[in-house]
This record gives C-alpha cells, structure tokens and sequence, in this order.
C-alpha cells in the first residue's frame, strides 16, 4: 500500500500546471532534436542539457526524464522512416520498422511502435515504484566494498555489451577513469595532473566532456560520412493497427516488455540487449520465421516495448544506488549534479517529492508521447528532410550557449572544442567513445569507495573478497569477462552487434 | 604447409593500422598520465596517497595499448582514413571564435569588446556552416540571423539565462 500512497505524492507533483507544461515541453523538445538522423539520445541530452538551467531541481528533473524518452521516440522514428539507427537500441528496429515503411505501412509502423512503448513504460513505471523503496533499504546494505565491486561489474558489463572491440572499449573504460583523476584530490587537497591551470582545479566539467566528444565531434564524424537519407517516399498511412495487426504484436509487446525490463535493471548497459533478445525470441517462436526482415509487425511490436520498458528500468540503479548504468544515464547524473542532487539511495527520504514526482512524471510523459508523436508525425518527416549543412550550425550554436551557460566561462567552451579534436580522434583510431562517459562518471565515486574499503579493512584487498555481497558481485564480473572472450560466445556477439 | 606455417613465413607486418595508431595513442596517453602524476604521493594501502590511482590507470592504460599494437600485428583490421581537415578547422575555429566574442578579451595589444550572442550567434553558424561541401553562401546568411534571433529569445527571454546580447550596443 505503501506503493500506492507514494504514487499519490508523485502525481500530486508531477499533475502541478508547471511541471505538467515542462513534461509536455520536455517530450516535444527531446523528440524534436532526436528525431534528427545522426543525433542519438546522449546527443540529444548533451544539446539540451542547458534548457533545463533555470528550473527548480524537481522542474529541471521532470523536464530532462521528458526529454529522454522524446529523445529514445524520436530515434525509433527515424530508424523506421529513414533506416538510421540513433542509438544502438534501435538498430534492431531498421530492420523490420524501414521494411514495413517501404511497403507503405509506415504508419503502422510507428503507431504499433507508439502503443507498444506506452505499455511497456506503464508496466516499467509500476515496476520502478515497487522496486524503489525495497532497493533503497538494500542500498544501505551497501559498504564501500560493495559499492566498489558493484562499479567494477558495471563496468565489466559496459565492456562486454558495448559496439566494437572488446579490447577497445576497455581502453575507453580506462581512459574515462583517467580522465576523472584530473583535478584536486578530494582527501589531500593536492592537485593532480592540471598543469597548474586554474580552470582544471575542479577537476574536468562533465559537460564539457560530454558536449565535446559527443556534440562537436559527432558533428565532424557526420560532416566526413554523408550519409545516405533513405527517406522513405510512399504515403505514411493510416497510424493505428488494425485489429489483425494488434493480435500479431500483444504477445511480442507483452514478451518484448517482461525482457526489457528485467534487462534494464542490470548495471553495465543492460537495456542495450533488450531489443536484440526480444528480436531474436519472436524470430525464434514465430510460425514462419522468414518474414522477418521483410516487415513483420512483431519485429517492431517486441524490440520497441523492449527498448522502452529498458531505457525505463535503467533508472532503477541510478536512482536507488546512484550508479549509473549506461552513457546516457551518466549524463543524467551529470545532470542532476549540475541541479545540487548527488543521486543515490539519499533522494528518496531527503526529497521524496522529487523522487516520486519524477517517477510519475514518467508515466505522464510516456502518454505525452503517445499523444504529440501520433498527430504530428507529419511534422517530423519533415524535419527528416532538413539538410545536414543546416542541421550542424544549429546544433552547434546550441552546444555552444549550452556550454557557456553551466558556468559562464567562455573557456569552457573553448575546452570543449578541445575535446571535440580529442573525440575526433577517438572516433578516427576506432575507439566508440559511450564506455568513456561512464568510466568518466564512475571514476570519482569508484576512488572515494575504494579509499574508504580500504581504511575500514586497514589496508587490506581481501575485504573485496571477504564480504559476500562483494565477493558475489566481483564473481559475476569475471565470469562475464571470461565468457565474453570466450571465441564461440565471442562470435555470436559480434553477429548481434553487426546485424 | 599448414596454415600457421603460411603466416609465420608471412613475418611480422602492420595489419591493421588502425590499430597500431590506437594502441600507440594508449601509450602515448598512459606516458602523459605518468608523467604529470610522478610527483604525486602514492601512500600506501592504508592511505591512498593522490597519485596511487592516476599510476595505477596510467598502467593498465600502457598495457592495453601493449595489446592493441600486438594484436594489430596479428589480426586483419581496418586501416587508418584521413583526416577531414576542413570540419576540424571550421567547426571546432566556429567554436573557438564564439568563446572569444562572447564577453570580449585582451590578448597582448589586441582588444575585443564584449560582442554577446547579437554578434558570436551569426559568426558561429557563418564560420561553422563553411563546413559543408554543399554550403550555399545566401541560404547560410539568413539562416545565421534567423537561427541567432530564435536562440535569443529562446536563452535570453523564454529561459532567461545570464547570456550577454549586445552590451556595446543595447546594454544588455
């Protein structure tokens, strides 16, 4: 019952006029931005990011949870209109999704995909206020060690499910933890590795880092590739399935919901299997498994309810453990940071308005959605024709207000320039720069942790390995690792990613 | 001859440059971080010191890149693609260009007023929109004043951000 009543608090905030507006204002803008081909969601956030700087904490929250899911819409509209992926979540939607927009079924497509991220996100949000409060108290269960050992399984997970090279994305893992250590040492007080430059003391700014490598060098990354708009040309269609279409896809979307979520939980990027493991699992059950890949509608229903219900359940860890589980929630992080919350298992009892506000909040704005996304679709495909030479001086300008505003330091913005060189480069030598952002975040936290295990055991690594909970979850990680290199299972995953 | 024995009389070569120049970056990388972190502490187990860690991933940041670099002689791989001098140099100057007119500077004789958004709005979009191969200088134009005027009143006036506008022309 308790459930219920905190649900009630939450609607009580997020039903307020204002906050009802910003949600609204936040799913319009989120799906505006990332509906644009070559801006994924993390873009989407990273360009965004200063829209919320002059709202109260809970305001900017509901706003940011808002433009999240417009940003995860926007890109599932694009990957079935145009056949561009935003993201690594809908990849698995090209394939059916464009299939069905050639033969004219567009409409259908997007409608099926619509109600089926609904459903998906109610039963997530339902899912997030029972779990909640439950794993906030096992939270402070929690030492140091076990937080220590849970960001090293998060991070052995990031690996192992991230695009490209193993090899590759543990040097980017790396390299996002190095470049956390710049800046004054916490305990000590000493500088570390700024140079002497007064601007480096508090350490690298988040949004610099972000906007950098994920807004101006995205940009460069695009400018070099253009990239082919297979804009689809025939009639969009009627929007909402008929009924032989929604009994196709009740079954994928009930499967493709109960999968994502499960998988949303996971620390280390787990959403990003949803939509491939729903996609296989209704290739695999289906009577007739040749048509998919030529527009069957269950290939779309199963892997959006899926990518939806995990892009929602990812607020699972961040919210109760403050640990972030992928790129774009460590920019959710980031973001609250920039609003004075420090997320963790503290929010729900020093700010449980903030916290079931925006969890209800995520309810009304996965309704928002469906109800701006079916009428105005016409709007977006015609954004879809928008020239790329346009598209990149306003993202650009955007990022640059963005940037100058986190701390009007016109440095700042010059750093960030910095940064998009550093992320071109990245991007040249191969390396797929996501793990960075979470081994950037993490860092910070995964040191403190570390410092305080080993005061309390005296010095001593054993403590990792002597507490259950910790030994459990360091266990998981090395068992992940070794079955990822593993050559068969190695295989397979390559498969996946490049399907 | 066997398979193996084809590749060991293959020698030792460079397959996949890609590689090689990313494993080479990790090492390059991981020597910077040495050697800004050497003066720094380490202090012991019981006492993380300041620089225990920046080494510690300074490390395993070389060893990775040890890897790449074996593995790049090992394994096929994609080759290293040219640079596209001409979005580094326009987009990310664009940039640059907005961080000095924003609120103005002084280096050495030279001085820039505070120009605000009015004047570093348009020179971003300008400069940046150089960029593209198929830039068509008067669409370029109006959209660098129609873009600039929106992202005003968007940040200025619907948002009300601390952004200067024209302080050497409207005073705000």
């Amino acid at each position: 019952m308790d459930m219920f009543s905190n649900l009630a608090l939450g609607f009580g905030v997020a039903l307020s006029l204002q906050n009802l507006a910003l949600c609204f204002a936040g799913c319009l803008v989120g799906t505006l931005i990332g509906v644009l081909p070559g801006v994924g969601p993390i873009a989407t956030i990273a360009i965004l990011l200063p829209i919320t700087f002059g709202l109260d904490p809970t305001g900017a929250l509901i706003m940011l949870a808002g433009i999240y899911y417009g940003a995860q819409y926007g890109g599932s509209t694009t990957a079935i209109l145009v056949n561009i992926p935003g993201e690594a979540t809908s990849v698995v939607t090209t394939l059916d999704g464009h299939q069905m927009a050639k033969q004219g079924r567009a409409g259908v497509a997007l409608g099926t995909a619509a109600i089926g991220s609904f459903f998906a996100g109610c039963v997530a949000t339902l899912f997030i206020a029972a779990l909640g409060a439950p794993l906030t108290k096992l939270a402070l269960l929690f030492g140091p060690a076990e937080y220590f050992s849970l960001m090293v399984m998060g991070l052995c997970f990031a690996v192992v499910l991230a695009r490209g090279s193993i090899l590759k994305a543990f040097c980017m893992i790396m390299v996002g933890l190095l470049l956390s250590t710049v800046g004054t040492d916490l305990e000590t007080g000493q500088e570390r590795m700024t140079l002497g430059f007064a601007p480096l003391a508090d350490g690298i700014d988040f949004a610099v880092l972000a906007m950098g490598v994920f807004g101006f060098a995205e940009v460069l990354r695009n400018l070099e590739n253009p990239e082919a708009r297979d804009v689809v040309k025939t009639k969009i269609g009627r929007l909402l399935p008929d009924w032989n279409d929604i009994k196709q896809s009740v079954a994928p979307v009930l499967r493709g919901t109960f999968i994502g979520g499960i998988l949303g939980i996971l620390p280390g990027n787990g959403a990003v299997l949803g939509p491939f493991a729903s996609y296989t699992l209704e290739k695999k059950i289906a009577k007739d498994p040749s048509r998919f890949g030529k527009g069957a509608i269950e290939g779309v229903a199963g892997p959006e309810s899926a990518n939806n219900a995990g892009a929602q359940t990812a607020f699972i860890p961040l919210l109760t453990l403050g640990i972030p589980p992928n790129a774009v929630m460590a920019l959710m992080v980031g973001a609250m940071t920039i609003h004075g919350i420090i997320p963790g298992p503290q929010v729900i009892t020093k700010n449980p308005d903030l916290f079931w506000g925006m969890i209800a909040s995520m309810w009304i704005g996965n309704l928002m959605l469906l109800i701006i996304n079916l009428p105005l679709v016409g709007v977006w495909v015609k954004l879809l024709q928008v020239p790329y030479r346009l598209m990149f001086p306003s993202i650009l300008i955007f990022c640059c207000i963005g940037i100058y505003s986190v701390n009007n330091q016109p440095v700042d913005v010059a750093f960030t320039a910095m940064f998009g060189l550093f992320g071109y480069l990245l991007i040249k030598l191969g390396f797929e720069p996501a793990p960075m952002l979470l081994g950037f975040v993490l860092g910070k936290l995964m040191e403190e942790k570390l410092r305080q295990a080993l005061i309390i055991s005296r010095g001593s690594f054993m403590t990792f390995v002597e507490r259950p909970i910790s030994a459990g979850l360091l266990v998981v990680a090395v068992v992940i690792l070794v079955v990822a290199l593993l050559p068969s299972i190695n295989k397979k995953r390559d498969e996946v990613f490049t399907e | 001859m066997s398979l193996n024995q084809i590749e060991k009389a293959q020698g030792v070569r460079v397959r996949s440059s890609q590689d090689l120049a990313a494993g080479l970056f990790m090492l390059l990388l991981a020597g910077l971080a040495m050697v800004m972190s050497w003066e720094l502490p380490m202090g012991t187990l019981r006492q993380l010191g300041p620089g225990m860690l920046p080494k510690s991933f300074a490390v395993i940041c070389a060893f990775l890149g040890a890897l790449l670099v074996l593995s790049s002689l090992r394994f096929e791989g994609e080759a290293l693609s040219g640079w596209s001098w001409r979005g580094v140099f326009f987009v990310l100057g664009a940039a640059c260009v907005f961080a000095l007119c924003i609120r103005g500077f002084d280096i050495g004789p030279i001085h820039v007023p505070q120009l605000g958004l009015a004047v570093a709005g348009p020179l971003v979009i300008l400069i940046s929109g150089l960029a593209a191969d198929d830039f068509r200088p008067k669409e370029l134009v109006i959209f660098a004043v129609a873009m600039s005027t929106a992202c005003a009143l968007l940040f200025k006036y619907a948002l009300s951000l601390p952004i200067p506008l024209a302080p050497w022309l409207l005073g705000i």
